[in-house]
This record gives C-alpha cells, structure tokens and sequence, in this order.
C-alpha cells in the first residue's frame, strides 16, 4: 500500500457525500420506484408464500405454517447449499484469474482497440445457451473432439472421462461467466493512468511487485465487482450442472426449480429460496460492515 | 471549453513518454516481457472462448439433422431459415426486448450508481444490498413472483412490456455494479471543478462524468443484452403469445434435436456483429489517423 | 447525441403505444409444447379456417401448470399429458367438450380413449401417445436386457443415461417391486427407497431433454427414455435396440384441452378436429415420431415409420403399460428422496 500512497496520493471522497436534497430525491426515484415494485414487492410476496401451503395442483393455500421452514432445516438442503456454493466460489476464482490478464491487456491496448476487443469478448455469448452448451458437449463427450485430438496425439492411450464431472461443470462455468468478470475489472484497468504505471517502476519495482503493490489494489474495485458479478448469479445456476455435470450432484437453483414445478410445492421452494436470500444478504452485511469499520 | 481541460487534467492521462531512469533497459523488458505473456494468455483465453462457436458456425453447414456427428457439407439450413417465420419472428422479439431492456438497465443503473456515490441517502446500505436481490434470486422464484404481480396486482397484459420490466429487473444490478466499481476512487474535484467553470450539475454530469463512466456504461450495456438475448425461464412466466423469444422456442427442442436452423442464425447473427464492430473499428481507426 | 436518444426514446415510446389492439378477427391462442405441432400444420389450419393462432410453448407440463394457475395468459387450447388432465378436471379448471364438434375423434384407436384420468373424454382428446422404455448400444452391451432390474445392475455402473424425472425413476422402482405405478403412498415409498438407494448411484447422466445425445456420443451404453428419443436412436443407427421393460411401463397420452377460461371454443373445437384429421396426423408423425393414436392416420405412414418399434410398440406391450394418475402433493417428498439420494 505504501507504494500507491508514494506514487498516487488518492483523494479520499469520505468527506465529499452530500445530504440529498429535493432534486437528487427525485432522479433517484425512478430507481427506488423499480426496487420497490419489482423487488421488494415480489420478495415480500417469496417470503409470505414460504409461511403458506398449497393444494393438490401446487396452488397456494394462504393458511399460515411453519412446516416449509421445519422441512428446510435438514443437511440434506444444506448439502446442497454447500454445493452450489463450492461451485460458485471455485468458478469466481478461476474466472478472476484467467479473466484478469485479458482485462488488463484490453484494458492497455491502444484506444481505438479497446471497443473491438470487448465486443469480441461478449460476442460469443450472443448465440443461443442451448447450441453452445451442446457444441461443449460434443467436445468433451468420449467420442469427441478433444479426446480423438488426445488419443490420436499420443497423449492419452484411450478416451478419458471428461463429460459428466466436475471438471465439466467448472469448465462449463467458468466459459459462461468469464465475461462478465472481465468486463468490470477492464473498465478499473482502463482508468489506471500510465504515469503511475511508470512511476512504480521509476520507484524500482519489477512487474511483479508493480502488479502485486499498484496496479492489483488500484484495480481492487473491478476486481471485487467483477467477484460479485460472477459469484452471485452462479449459485442458483443450474442448467450447467445438469447438462455438463450429468445432473448427479443437485445444486440450490435446481432443487428450487423443481419444487417450484414437478414438486407443486411452491411454497417450500419459496422458503428454500428465502433461506437463500438470507445466508446472502447476512453475509455481504457483514462483510460490509467489516470493510467500513477497518 | 472547460470539460476539455479537464479532460486534459485527470482523464486518460495517456503519456507514453519513456522515463529516463538509468534501470531504464532492464525493466524495459521486464514490462515487454511482462505485456508478451499477459497478450499471450489473452490470445489463449480467445481461443477458449471461439472453439465452440467455430464448431456451430461448421455445424451449420452439415447435412446431418442431429447436431452430433458430421456427415457432410449442405446450405439446406441457411435455406429453410428464411422460410422459417417462427423462428425469425421470434429472433425479432429477442432482439428489440434485449434493446429495451440495454437502454432502461443502463439508464437506471448508471444514473442510481451515480447518485448514491454523490449522494448520502438514508438507509443507503439497505438500499445496496436490495441491489443483489435480483441477481441471488433463482430464476423461477422471480418469474413465478413477477408474473403473479403483473396479472394480479397490476393488471398488465403479458407481453413486450412485462417481459421487459422483468428482464431489466435482473439486468439493472449488473450496470449498477460495475459503474459503482468505476465510480470508487474518482477525483472527487472533477464535477466540483466543472461546476465552478460555471457548469449547471446536469452538465457537469453529461459532459465530465458520464464520459468518465463510458467504459463501464459499455461494459453494462454489452453485459445486460447478452443476458436479456439468453434468458429462458422468467421469460417462460413473464411474457405472451405476442412476444415469444428466441430461448423460449430453442428450449424443448433439445427432445428432437436442436435445429441446424439455430446454428445457421447464430452464424449469421455473429457474422453481422463481426462486420459491425470491426467496421466501427476500421472507422475509429481511420478517424484517429 | 441529443437527437439519438430523443429518437431512441420516441422509438421506444411508439413500440410501448404501438401494441393496441388488432381489428377483430377469429382468433385461437394455443399454449403447448415447444416442437410438438409443427408450423406447417398451423398455418394450414389459418388457411382453412382463417382463425389466426397465436402460439406459446413450454418446456414440461409443470411449467405450463404453473403459469396457468397463476393467472397468467389466456389460452383456447393447452397440451397436458394424461396425469396433468386428471388434476385440471378434479380441479375443475377444464372446459367441456362438445363432442359432437369433434367427429373425428372416431379415428382414434380405442385403447387410447376412455382411459381412468378422463373416462368420457368429456374434456380432452388425445394428442400424441408414447411410451418409457429402455435402449441398448447393442456394440457395448453384449447381455440380454429384458427388465429395469436388469439395466440397473452394479455391473452397469457409469454406463447409464436416465430421464431425470423422479416421478419416472420412482414409478420404475414401484414396478420393479411388483406394486402399483400409481400408488405413491407414504408406506410404499418406504419400500422403494432402498431400491432408489441402490439405482441411483449406478447412473452417470440424468437427462429428461435429449438423453438420447449421451447415447449418440457413446458416454453411456444404455438407457430409460422417451419412445420419442427411441425411436430418433433407432434411426439414426442399427446398433441401438429398444427394448420394453419386462416389469411393464408407463404410457404417456399427451392430449388438447380447454382451460375453463377459454375465449374462442368454437375455434378450439375446430382446431381439435383439425389435429384428428388423418392427413394433419401424419404430417405430425412425419415431424416427431411418437405413438399416434389416430388409427386413420397411421395407414398413411410409411412401412419405415410404423416398423420402429419405440414409435409403436405392440398391441400386447401396450396391454403392459399404464398411465400416471395425479399424485397430488406427493411430487415433492419424491423429488425429496431422489434429491436426497443423489446428494449422497
């Protein structure tokens, strides 16, 4: 840290909020007439439904219970909690450290590069979920690409079990969610100013302590963004781990999903997703309030 | 013009002036050496990216109705695409909903990350957390909520606009996000000094921030379309008759094998963005020069 | 830049007013199955009759279930499979049929109508029938499988593709055991849990929307499917054997029907008999090759066609198979335990 400090001297912007007044309410109200409609509203309605029952047809009976809640407490459901969240956790990592030197090289290309590289980082992701996935899946499957490409080299003696593992899911993933850690750590890298870069290694840093001490903790809040982008919407995804992974290991968005349909059960899959919410929103509290006290 | 000095101070300080430190040819190469193996694993990580993509476009020409094995080349698929109405149709409905959606997310997202950094709003960390909501909330969860919400309280007819709320609903926290992270560590004295130039807030805001914010404004727009474009299950529950999109009819289809149609207007779709973006580049490039 | 956005909001703003209403027409709005009528067979229709359809898929009967019972859209016509038309009579959310609209409904084969889930057909009429069974990669499996316990062997373990479908796997379990497919009580889910405790782990993939693609690529050698995916496996090569399970199987009657809030009866009506048409029958076949019950239509299949056995199964096996009935709120302690299984 000490060497941003030397090299940068960062404002602090902790003085710089100002109360709102009527103007700044009223360009805010757009966003907080969107949260409250078609988020707070429909969260309120999940957590009503989680108290209530359904009849025979899966239709919600509003007679107040407890019993989803009793039901959900059970290591079964928390297995598979712990599950989704292994998968999220480990994709986010992989994604930030495969995403992070493409960010950065977009990031550092000449200007007029820097529009063309980022399309083309998104533009594989504006085909169908569906062909794409299935296109993996005859890569990876026993008699597929990447496994002819393999025995044929001499490198495996037979085709290997690729398809259906967790090796599949990861990669599955990790391939479906890199690109939207590379988006936001691209535009903190982007900002980054040359003169800084130079100065660090004015100072007599080599690449590495450059990377580790300036440009890493500079480019934290893409990083962190990035984290956020990828993690949070991977622990309910679920059509990865059942068409990759073989559908063996069910994850929380599955299990929800099920309920929610085959199971008639809306209402404990409400209760299974309110749970969800609030594993989430404790955590990202605390580790916020973590953050403002250090 | 006050914004262009400005600019000139603190934006896109692009000096790439050689230092002359006397380590000077060492490092040099510690950094070329350093931009060679980053460019390198970014060609890589491209690579990744398009291999299952060169196998659609290839699968597009291939003869065999099952998308699995090669069985020889053909155009038939190109050619029953453009008699197949269903499909383009529903191609149209995924796009504009995806348009609508980029312009409200990136609206509502860029415009709220920006007043809640300016600003101290009360209970602003609640209000933050609320943000993550649709992106924890599993899908069905949300469709199911939304739909019972349009039709039950609202009243809305099902179609282009729930379909719309409902996809900018989950779209929005990513623009938001990402500008946020831009936003962190912005020289506080950038609109103050544009103010005291004699700009009105609006202005400081339109012509120093907002080109400020431009690459994470892209970045949130490039990411909510692509989401909206993919989008499956709150559409199942969120839309009508009237507004059927691409992902609604590829689904299901999977049972009697996916449609070579689909690889041939994937193929075509890429193709036209590559034209586009690399023309805009040719043409930025030209410009600059 | 000004006059970009006042353009993109003006654009914006006429598609928001734009979707006014079209002047009356006859009108239909079916809400079925992605990739179950074909375009061709709707647009005849159109030409017809000039009713113009507005069509919306799904993906699985729940899906479509609930959307409709939260009140979303209005449909004329939906599509539900056999158990799904039992719990919407019981409910009574179906509308009537005027049968006399419906005359060919007399091309139907018999053992397709009257059946326990709508004993009149007094609201559905059958659409597509077909069946669960197994198939065999006949170059990787040299044993002579008859019966669901004979796929389900520690042998096979990892060599295994089945629907991932509780209802499906625990129904097996049941036939397996010798007791009732549709008896999901408390008491014979115990019995069957070991057995689900057993079969379970065997699998490698559990795929309800195209088992048939682990079988294709050669990842697994066998498994329990759709006679529509059967029946595409068959075709596509001589190695695959399809095989009816020896413990009996489950019949699915996918059917048309019309939620009580149906606007356009008449129309829907129409389009029923429409569907029953020999010619219009066969066209369906011709696209997706399930069992079809229309006994007209079938004389107008070729040889090929009604020779592949996942397609149409025998007379006698047909007499083995049966039809789900509505389990009520079962579905979701069987989605429990097999959820509960596979996380082991």
């Amino acid at each position: 840290m000490s060497l941003i400090a030397a090299v940068s001297g960062v404002h602090d912007s902790g003085g710089y909020r100002r109360p709102p007044n009527l103007v700044a309410w009223l360009v805010l109200m757009p966003l907080l007439a969107w949260l409250f409609l078609f988020v707070i509203v429909p969260t309120v309605m999940l957590v009503v439904v989680s108290f209530a029952e359904r009849d025979a047809l899966g239709r919600i009976v509003y007679d107040f219970t407890l019993q989803n809640y009793i039901r959900a407490f059970d290591w079964l459901w928390l297995k598979v909690f712990l599950t989704s969240i292994w998968y999220a956790l480990l994709t986010t990592l992989i994604c930030m450290f495969v995403g992070y030197p493409v960010a950065y090289t977009i990031g550092r290309a000449p200007l007029h590069w820097r529009g063309l590289l980022l399309m083309l980082v998104m533009v594989p992701f504006w085909t169908s979920f569906l062909i794409r996935t299935y296109a993996w899946i005859t890569i990876l499957s026993k008699d597929g690409l990447l496994n002819s490409l393999l025995v044929s080299a001499g490198i495996f003696s037979h085709s290997a079990e690729i398809l259906y593992t967790p090796f599949a899911i990861v990669l599955g993933l990790v391939y479906n969610f890199l690109p939207f850690m590379i988006l936001p750590i691209y535009t903190s890298v982007e900002k980054l100013d040359n003169a800084l870069i130079e100065a660090a290694y004015d100072l007599g840093a080599g690449p590495v302590r450059a990377f580790s001490q300036v440009i890493i903790p500079l480019t934290r809040p893409g990083i962190a963004a990035g984290a956020m982008l990828v993690f949070v919407p991977s622990i309910a995804m679920f059509a990865i781990t059942t068409l990759m992974g073989g559908g063996t290991n069910p994850t929380i968005g599955e299990v929800i999903f099920k309920q929610f349909t085959s199971g008639r059960n809306q209402p404990f899959g409400a209760a299974l997703g309110t749970i969800l919410l609030l594993i989430f929103v404790l955590a990202l509290w605390i580790t916020r309030k973590y953050r403002e006290e250090d | 013009m006050f914004f262009l000095r400005l600019k000139f101070m603190t934006i896109d300080g692009v000096s790439h002036g050689a230092s002359n430190s006397p380590r000077l040819g060492r490092r040099v190469t510690a950094a070329r050496l350093q931009a060679g193996l980053f460019g390198f694993w970014t060609a890589l990580v491209f690579a990744f990216l398009y291999i299952p993509i060169i196998l659609l476009v290839v699968f597009s020409f291939n003869s065999s109705r099952l998308n699995i094995r090669w069985e020889g080349f053909s155009t038939r698929w190109y050619g029953e695409l453009f008699g197949n109405k269903v499909l383009i149709d529903a191609f149209q409905n995924s796009l504009s909903v995806a348009i609508a959606t980029t312009i409200l997310a990136t609206l509502l997202g860029t415009v709220g990350a920006w007043m809640l950094y300016r600003y101290k709003f009360p209970y602003q960390r609640a209000l933050g957390l609320l943000i993550f909501i649709p992106m924890v909330m599993p899908e069905v969860l949300m469709g199911v909520s939304l739909l019972v919400l349009f039709v039950q309280f609202l009243h809305l007819p099902l179609g282009f606009l729930t379909l719309t709320i409902a996809h900018t609903t989950f779209c929005f926290p990513f623009v938001l996000v990402g500008v946020q992270a831009r936003l962190q560590g912005l020289d506080p004295f950038l609109e103050e000094a544009a103010m005291d130039l004699g700009a009105t807030p609006l202005q400081a805001f339109w012509k120093v921030i907002v080109p400020y914010l431009m690459p994470a404004i892209v970045s949130g727009a490039l990411m909510s379309f692509t989401l909206s474009l993919d989008e499956y299950i709150v559409s199942v529950f969120t839309t009508g008759a009237q507004s059927q999109t691409l992902p609604l009819k590829v689904y299901g289809m999977a049972k009697v094998g996916l449609n070579p149609q689909l690889n041939a207007l994937s193929s075509i779709f890429i193709l036209v963005t590559f034209l586009f973006a690399f023309g805009s580049y040719f043409f930025s490039r030209n410009k600059k020069t | 830049m000004k006059k970009t956005i006042t353009l993109v909001l003006s654009a914006l703003a006429a598609i928001l007013v734009g979707c006014g209403k079209a002047p009356e027409a006859k009108k239909l709005s079916v809400f079925c199955w992605s990739e179950y009528i074909p375009q061709s067979v709707i647009d005849q229709f159109t030409k017809e009759t000039g009713i113009q359809v507005s069509v919306e898929n799904y993906a699985s009967n729940e899906e479509m279930l609930a959307k409709l019972t939260a009140g979303g859209g209005e449909y004329d016509i939906i599509q539900p499979s056999e158990y799904v038309v039992e719990a919407l009579i019981a409910q009574k959310l179906l509308h009537p049929i005027d049968k006399t609209k419906i005359p060919n409904l007399s091309n139907i084969a018999p053992q397709f109508l009257k059946m326990s889930f709508d004993p009149d057909n007094s609201f559905s009429v059958p659409f597509m029938a077909g069946t669960v069974g197994i198939v065999v990669n006949t170059d990787l499996i040299k044993d002579d499988i008859k019966s669901f316990s004979d796929v389900f062997k520690p042998d096979n373990k990892g060599k295994i593709v089945v629907l991932d479908d509780a209802r499906e796997i625990t129904a097996w379990a049941l036939l397996s055991q010798g007791l009732a497919i549709n008896d999901m009580s408390d008491a014979n889910l115990d019995k069957v849990k070991p057995v689900l405790a057993n079969w379970i782990p065997l699998v490698k993939v559990f795929d309800s929307d195209s088992p048939k693609t682990a079988l294709l690529n050669g990842d697994v050698a066998m498994g329990v499917v759709w006679g529509g995916e059967g029946a595409i496996l068959l075709q596509s090569d001589p190695k695959f054997r399809w095989i009816i399970p020896a413990e009996g199987t489950h019949l699915f009657i996918d059917s048309l029907a019309m939620p009580k809030t149906a606007k356009n009866v008449e129309n829907a009506e129409a389009f029923m008999n429409f569907i029953l048409r020999p010619d219009v029958s066969k066209k369906i076949s011709d696209a997706f090759p399930y069992t079809n019950p229309n006994l007209a239509a079938r004389k107008l299949l070729s040889e090929e066609q009604l020779n592949n056995k996942a397609s149409f199964p025998s007379d006698a096996d047909i007499a083995k198979m049966q039809v789900f009935r509505d389990i009520g709120t079962q579905g979701s302690k069987i989605d429990e335990i097999v959820t509960s299984v596979k996380a082991q």
